[in-house]
């Protein structure tokens, strides 16, 4: 009895499992990205109908356009052309991958939204989740410490 | 041990069917919508129909909520 609910308990927990810091993306996942070996990339969460997204996208947009490192943003929009809308607003110049049927942030489950995360070689290197003020302050000091 | 699987299987299954459906923070664009919000698309028709309920009762306030439900008003 006690195995039977064991077991049914950590299927129900591989279910809900997000990604955290220290783990290694799936490789599938890493190829999808297109993350290259040895280069740092902050990966960050947006959805068009995120007022937070508003005020921190242009921020992290300084880090991409001043070269600090490599910046690839996930639109999580179901429609699409909402998301293409959103970031031609804001004039983004970094990667976007559209997310519209939400499969890649199903794999991160980040705890909250916006999400950002330091990815190098596949690993989780640090998340943060929720809205920051000056992201591009953080992004900045936190690529200080991992260099 | 398959009969232990189809058991695991059956009983996720059936917890899965009485559980309400957790809305994840990537799925808040609908919640996010204009339309959703407590006052609708136009404040404007609120305003108005405080101003007609004030001029037929002669009282008004009442529909409002203070504070952010944290307890600390």
């Amino acid at each position: 009895m006690i195995r039977k609910i064991l077991s049914t308990l950590l299927l129900t927990t591989l279910s809900v499992m997000a990604l955290e810091q220290g783990e290694i993306l799936p490789q599938p996942l890493q190829t999808q990205l297109k993350l290259e070996k040895d280069k740092l990339y902050v990966i960050d969460f947006f959805a068009s109908w995120c007022k937070s997204c508003k005020k921190e996208l242009p921020l992290i947009a300084t880090i991409h356009d001043n070269n600090l490192t490599e910046v690839i943003g996930i639109n999580v929009d179901k429609n699409r052309e909402e998301g293409e809308a959103f970031v031609k607003k804001f004039n983004l110049k970094f990667p976007i991958v559209y997310d519209s049927d939400q499969a890649l942030i199903n794999t991160f489950k980040p705890l909250g939204f916006p999400t950002l995360y330091y990815i190098k070689n596949g690993k989780i290197l640090k998340s943060i989740v929720g809205a920051i003020d000056a992201i591009d302050l953080q992004i900045q000091k936190d690529l200080k410490e991992f260099k | 041990m398959i009969r232990l699987m189809v058991w695991s299987m059956g009983t996720l299954l059936l917890l899965s069917g009485c559980s309400i459906k957790e809305v994840k923070p990537w799925e808040k664009g609908d919640l996010a919508m204009d339309i959703m919000q407590y006052e609708g698309l136009h404040p404007e028709v609120k305003k108005f129909e405080a101003h007609t309920y004030f001029s037929k009762e002669a009282s008004r306030g009442g529909a409002g909520v203070a504070g952010g439900g944290c307890g600390c008003n």
